[in-house]
């Protein structure tokens, strides 16, 4: 496996852990709204996540092998957060707004952690 | 009608800065690609990296341009 496939597949785990972690919040917290906010926006800050190492992973294939290359998707990943926010504040009710940020943030922090995690492990 | 104005030139310009540092990334990066291949992967994780970190501040602009609208 590459240097890239095992980071994709690290974060890919550590998203998975902190969704399992929204679900037991929205299921068995008092903070439901909450924690149902954080699971929209995590939902779709991993699909922004897995939208990005693909098209990056074809990028670099496209570039390797001298064929043009597509774009890198970035506004169906604007779409999607503003999508959540929508949902959020259509159904606010449910979905706390700042939790949906906080949510589509997730991935973002789970990047820059397994980098550094990484970094310092290699010494 | 001036705050859809208004979060319309918030997320245009979080757009513009982001267009412009995934420009430079990328053109860096397909330059080392094409110098040395067989760094594709190194080379695809810093991408990677640059790009989804440049990329979290069009989002939070879209966001709170939709919040405050």
């Amino acid at each position: 496996m590459s240097y890239y496939e095992n980071m994709v597949s690290r974060q890919r785990k550590w998203m998975f852990y902190l969704l399992a972690i929204y679900v037991l919040g929205a299921g068995f917290t008092p903070y439901q709204q909450i924690f149902l906010g954080l699971l929209l926006g995590g939902c779709v800050s991993f699909y922004n996540l897995w939208l990005l190492q693909r098209k990056i992973d074809a990028f670099a294939a496209s570039t390797e092998k001298n064929e043009s290359a597509g774009g890198l998707g970035s506004i169906s990943r604007l779409a999607a957060a503003a999508l959540a926010v929508l949902i959020a504040l259509r159904f606010d009710a449910y979905f706390n707004v700042i939790s949906v940020l906080v949510g589509l943030m997730t991935s973002y922090l789970v990047i820059v952690i397994d980098f550094f995690m990484s970094r310092f492990q290699k010494g | 009608m001036s705050g859809a104005l208004a979060a319309a030139i918030a997320v245009g310009l979080a757009a513009l800065g982001a267009g412009v540092g995934n420009g430079l990334i990328v053109s860096r990066t397909v330059e080392g690609i094409a110098r040395q291949p067989e760094l594709r992967g190194q080379l695809q994780t810093t991408m990677f990296i640059g790009v989804g970190l440049v990329e979290a501040m069009p989002i939070i602009a879209v966001v709170i341009a939709l919040m405050v609208m």
